[in-house]
C-alpha cells in the first residue's frame, strides 16, 4: 500500500499536470481588469458586472460575482446600498479603496486580491470582488450563499432514537453541526484543497488532545497525494487515500450522521468532510466498528448489546447462509435431521437444478430486483416490491424452477443483508457470499471453512490507517472489549479504544470514579 | 511512520502463547487416544501425557531461555555464535526439511481425514491442494497476521473441545476408568514416546522469541501455553476412555472425532455434528500446518538474507505439494510422521540441551553485554 501511494507520487513527479494559471497582477485600469476576467471566464452569463460612479470624484467601480453561487441580499444590502448610500467620499482612487475597505463593508470577511489567480477562485467560491478605477487591487468580499438543500433526515441511516439531523452538502453547515456537539477549544479543522480543477474544500477534523498526532500526520501525508482535476463526492478521496484497493472490505467508514462522526472523533478517530457531499468518512476502523450502530449508545445497554448480538447473528447468516445450505443439501445431506431432510426433499422434486445453481440463481435475482429497487423512483418503487414478490417468489415456485426452501433461504439472507448498518459494509458482504457460496457448492463445508479462513488471513494482513482489521480481536486489547461486542452500561465505559492510541485514554472526568 | 506501533511486524508476548498451543494441536490430537489406549491399560495413557507434556514444557522453557539470551536475533545468527556458521548451517538444513516435511504431514492427514468424513468422491489431490493454497496464501502474507490467526482461531478451537467434552459427560461410564495404575513401566515408556508425536510443534519458541516486542514474562507465558495442550489432550484423552472403555478406543481409528458424533444438539437442527466438528477442526490443521511452514520459511530466510519472503513461499508450494501426494497408502503416511516426529524430537531435544550448555559454558549473550 505504501509502495502504492510512493508510486502515485513519483508519477506526479513525472508529468507536470497542465494548470491554467493566471498569475499576472490587475492592472489600474478598470476596464481592463473586467474584461481580462471576462476573458478569462468564457464571457459567461451568470457573472453579473454592476459599474457605478462613487462619490464626487465620480470614480468608476465594479461589483462582479456570479448569480446563484452569491447570497444577493448580502450583496444588496451590504454592499450596494451601503456604497450608494455613502456620502462625502473621498475623491482620490486610493483613499476610496481604504474608505470603502474600512467603512463601508457591513460584510465580515473581506480580503485584498493582486493577481488574477487570487481573485478568479473566491469569485468562482461565491465572494463578490469590487473594483476601483486606478487602484491595482480588487476587494474580495466574502457573499457565499445561494440555494443549499435544507438539513434532513439522513436517508441512507435511519435510527429509532437519535438525532435527527443529518449532514448536507454544505461544508460550513456541517462543520457548524459538528461544532454544536463538541464545545471543546480543541476541536480542530484543518481545511485542504482537493482537486486541481474543483478545488473544492476539504476539512480534517480531529480532536487535539485526543487523537494520536501521528494519525493525523499519515491521514495528511496520505491527502497530500491526491492528484485528480475533480473530487465529487468522498468517495473519490476515501478510493485516493484507502490502504488496499484490491480489498472487498472498506477501509474507511463514510456516514451522513453528525453523531456518529462526533462519537468518533470522540473516540480519537479523524473525521474528513468534504464540500458538496453529505457523507463525512471516518477513519481507521476495524471490523467490530462496522457492525455497530450508533443507536447502540442511545438505547439501554442491555439493549444495545441484544441488538449488537443480533447484527453480528445477521452478519453471519448473510454470509453463510445459502452456502450452508447448499453444503448441507449436496454434500453433508446426513447432518440434516431426517425428518427436515425429508421435507426438503419433497419440495425440491421436480427442481430441474442442483441446489448450486438454485441458489445462484435466486441470490442473482435478487441483487438485481435490489439495484432496480435503488434506482427506480419512490413512486413506482412498489412496483419492483410486487413484481420481485410475486413473479420471483411465487411464480418460480409454482413453475417448479425452485424450491420454496430455497425462496425462504434467499429472502432469509436479503433480510440479515438489511439488518447491517453500513451500507458499503453490507455491500461487501453480498460480494462475499457468492464467493462462500461457490466453495460450499465445490467443497461443502470443508470449502466454507477454507473461505472462512481465506477471509480471516485477509482480515489480519488487511490495515486501515495502519490499525489491522482484526484489532480488537487480534491484536488483542482486553479493555476495548466492553464496547465490542457487549455494549457496557455507558459509565463502565471509562476509556477511549486502545487500538487507536489515544493520547488522552480515559473518557471520563476523574478516572470515572464519584467524587 | 506508522501511527499505531502494535500493528507493526513484531509479535507481542500474547500472540506468542497462543501460537504455542496452536501449532501444537493438530492432526495428531485426533488419533492420539487410540495410540495411547494401546500403550497402557484403562485411563493411564494420562501419566504417559502429563509426563510428555511437562518433559517439553520444560525443553521449550530451556528453548526460550537460549533464545532471550539473544534478544532481536534470528535463530540462525545465535545458533552461529554458539556453534560455529557450518555446523549451524546444517541444523537449519535438517530443521528445515523436517518442518517441511511435518508440514505436508499435516495437510496429507487433513486431506485423509476429510475424505473420509466429509467427501467420498472428491480426490485427495484436489482437497489437499486447495488447502496448502490456503495455507500458501496466509504464510505469503506478514508473519505478524499468522500469529493474529493463531490469536482469533485458538478460542474457537479450545470451544470446540469444550463442547465435545461436556455433551459426552453423559456419556461417560466410570468403571471404564478402574483400575487405575496397571499399566507396567514398559507401557508408560511406549505411552511416553507415543505423546512424542503430539507435542512436536513446542520448539517453534527457538524461533519466533528472538522476534517478540519487549518480552518481560516470556517464560511464565511460555508455560501457560504449554499447559493449554498439555490440559487438552489429557482432557480429550480421558473422556474418550470414560465412554468407550480402552479396548473400544484401541480400535477406533480417529477416536476424538467419534467423541463428537456423540454430540447431540438439543432442539434436532442438526443430527451429526461430527461434521461440523470436524470443519472446525480444520482450523487448528490450519494454523498448525501454516506456522510449520512459516518456520521453514524464516529458517530459509534468515540464511539466505536477500530471497523475498513471498516468492521463497510460492517455491516452496509445489516442493510440498509433491512431499503431500508421495505416499500412495494411509499407512505410509503414518510410518512417515512417525519418523518424522520422532526424529524430529530427538533431535531438537539434544540440540536445545547442547545450545543451552553452550551457551552457559560460554556465558555469551546478554550476560556476556553486560560484563
Amino acid at each position: 500500500m505504501v509502495r502504492s501511494i510512493m508510486n502515485r507520487r513519483k508519477r506526479k513527479k513525472n508529468s507536470q499536470p497542465q494548470q491554467h494559471k493566471y498569475p499576472q497582477n490587475l492592472s489600474k485600469q478598470l476596464t481592463s481588469n473586467v474584461n481580462n476576467l471576462k476573458q478569462i471566464l468564457g464571457e459567461p452569463h451568470d457573472l453579473k458586472i454592476r459599474q457605478l460612479k462613487l462619490g464626487e470624484g465620480n470614480i468608476t467601480c465594479a461589483i462582479t460575482y456570479i448569480d446563484g453561487l452569491v447570497d444577493s441580499k448580502t450583496v444588496q444590502v451590504s454592499i450596494l446600498a451601503n456604497l450608494e448610500n455613502a456620502k462625502q467620499l473621498p475623491t482620490e482612487g486610493k483613499e476610496l479603496f481604504q474608505h470603502i475597505y474600512n467603512k463601508l463593508l457591513s460584510v465580515i470577511h473581506v480580503e485584498n486580491g493582486k493577481t488574477m489567480d487570487e481573485i478568479t477562485l473566491p469569485l468562482l467560491s461565491g465572494s463578490t470582488l469590487l473594483y476601483i478605477d486606478g487602484v491595482e487591487t480588487a476587494l474580495i468580499v466574502d457573499t457565499s450563499g445561494g440555494e443549499m438543500r435544507s438539513i434532513e433526515e439522513p436517508v441512507t441511516e435511519t435510527l429509532i432514537r437519535g438525532p435527527r439531523e443529518g449532514f448536507i452538502e454544505n461544508l460550513q453547515t456541517n462543520l457548524a453541526i459538528i461544532r454544536r456537539h463538541i464545545k471543546d477549544p480543541n476541536l480542530r479543522f484543518k481545511t485542504h484543497q482537493t482537486g486541481r480543477r474543483s478545488k473544492k474544500n476539504l476539512v480534517v477534523a480531529y480532536v487535539d488532545g485526543i487523537v494520536n498526532p501521528a494519525l493525523v500526520k499519515e491521514v495528511e501525508r496520505r491527502l497530500q497525494s491526491i492528484d485528480i482535476d475533480i473530487v465529487l463526492e468522498s468517495g473519490y478521496v476515501e478510493g485516493w487515500i484507502e490502504d488496499s484497493f484490491l480489498s472487498p472490505f472498506p477501509q474507511i467508514m463514510n456516514s451522513e450522521r453528525p453523531d456518529k462522526v462526533v462519537a468518533a472523533l470522540m473516540q480519537g478517530k479523524v473525521a474528513i468532510l468534504l464540500e458538496g457531499t453529505p457523507f463525512a468518512l471516518l477513519m481507521p476502523i476495524n471490523f467490530s466498528n462496522i457492525l455497530q450502530s450508533a443507536e447502540d449508545h442511545y438505547e439501554r445497554w442491555i439493549i444495545g448489546t441484544l441488538l449488537r448480538g443480533l447484527r453480528y447473528f445477521a452478519a453471519f447468516l448473510s454470509i453463510f447462509l445459502p452456502a450452508l445450505y447448499v453444503s448441507l443439501l449436496t454434500l453433508q445431506p446426513g447432518m440434516l435431521p431426517s425428518m427436515l431432510a425429508f421435507s426438503i426433499a419433497a419440495s425440491r422434486e421436480g427442481v430441474p437444478f442442483p441446489p448450486l445453481i438454485e441458489a445462484f440463481m435466486m441470490l442473482f435475482t435478487m441483487e438485481l430486483l435490489q439495484e432496480a429497487g435503488a434506482r427506480l423512483p419512490q413512486t413506482i418503487g412498489q412496483t419492483i416490491g410486487i413484481v420481485g414478490g410475486l413473479v420471483i417468489g411465487e411464480a418460480a415456485v409454482q413453475a417448479g424452477i425452485v424450491s420454496p426452501i430455497m425462496v425462504i433461504i434467499v429472502a432469509l439472507t436479503a433480510i440479515s443483508n438489511f439488518a447491517i448498518p453500513a451500507y458499503s459494509i453490507a455491500i461487501s458482504f453480498r460480494i462475499i457470499r457468492f464467493g462462500f457460496l461457490f466453495a460450499a457448492g465445490i467443497f461443502g463445508l470443508y470449502g466454507i471453512i477454507l473461505a472462512y479462513i481465506m477471509v480471516n488471513i485477509h482480515f489480519v494482513n488487511l490495515k486501515s490507517f495502519g490499525v489491522p482489521y482484526s484489532t480488537s480481536f487480534a491484536p488483542f486489547f482486553k479493555r476495548d472489549f466492553h464496547d465490542v461486542i457487549v455494549r457496557s452500561p455507558i459509565h463502565q465505559i471509562k476509556d477511549r479504544p486502545e487500538y487507536l492510541q489515544p493520547q488522552d485514554t480515559v473518557s471520563m472526568d476523574n478516572q470515572g470514579e464519584k467524587k | 511512520m506508522n501511527p499505531f506501533p502494535y500493528s507493526d511486524e513484531a509479535i507481542s508476548e500474547n500472540e506468542l502463547m497462543f501460537a504455542i498451543p496452536s501449532t501444537i494441536m493438530g492432526v495428531s490430537i485426533l488419533s492420539l487416544p487410540r495410540k495411547l489406549a494401546l500403550d497402557t491399560l484403562y485411563s493411564d495413557g494420562w501419566i504417559s501425557l502429563l509426563l510428555a507434556g511437562v518433559f517439553f514444557a520444560i525443553l521449550a522453557v530451556i528453548g526460550t531461555k537460549v533464545a532471550s539470551k539473544f534478544p532481536n536475533q534470528s535463530y540462525f545468527s545465535y545458533a552461529s555464535t554458539l556453534v560455529t556458521k557450518p555446523v549451524a548451517i546444517g541444523i537449519v538444513i535438517i530443521q528445515i526439511i523436517l518442518f517441511i516435511g511435518l508440514s505436508a504431514f499435516s495437510i496429507r492427514s487433513l486431506a485423509y481425514i476429510s475424505q473420509q468424513y466429509l467427501f467420498e468422491h472428491t480426490p485427495m489431490a484436489v482437497i489437499s491442494l486447495s488447502f496448502l493454497l490456503v495455507v500458501v496464501y496466509a504464510v505469503s502474507g506478514s508473519r505478524a497476521g499468522l500469529f493474529r490467526l493463531n490469536v482469533m482461531f485458538l478460542p474457537i478451537i479450545l470451544i470446540v473441545t469444550i463442547i465435545i467434552a461436556v455433551f459426552n459427560i453423559t456419556w461417560i461410564d466410570l468403571k471404564n476408568f478402574l483400575p487405575l495404575f496397571k499399566t507396567d513401566m514398559k507401557g508408560y515408556i511406549k505411552g511416553f514416546q507415543t505423546s512424542f508425536e503430539v507435542y512436536i510443534g513446542y520448539s517453534i519458541v527457538l524461533f519466533y522469541v528472538g522476534l517478540v516486542n519487549k518480552p518481560k514474562k516470556l517464560t511464565k507465558k511460555v508455560i501457560v501455553g504449554m499447559s493449554i495442550p498439555i490440559i487438552s489432550y489429557i482432557f480429550i484423552f480421558l473422556v474418550t476412555i470414560g465412554v468407550y472403555g480402552n479396548m473400544v478406543t484401541a480400535n477406533i481409528e480417529l477416536p476424538s472425532l467419534e467423541l463428537a458424533k456423540r454430540v447431540d444438539i438439543p432442539g434436532g437442527i442438526f443430527e451429526r455434528i461430527d461434521a461440523i466438528i470436524f470443519t472446525i477442526w480444520t482450523m487448528a490443521i490450519f494454523n498448525t500446518a501454516s506456522m510449520l511452514l512459516d518456520v521453514a520459511v524464516l529458517l530459509i530466510t534468515s540464511v539466505f538474507k536477500q530471497i523475498k519472503k513471498r516468492i521463497l513461499t510460492f517455491v516452496l508450494a509445489p516442493i510440498i505439494y509433491y512431499l503431500v501426494m508421495l505416499p500412495q497408502e494411509i499407512h505410509q503416511v503414518q510410518t512417515a510422521s512417525i519418523l518424522l516426529s520422532q526424529f524430529m524430537v530427538y533431535f531438537t531435544m539434544v540440540l536445545i540441551v547442547s545450545l543451552f550448555v553452550i551457551a552457559s559454558i560460554r556465558g555469551v549473550g546478554k550476560n556476556e553485554k553486560k560484563s
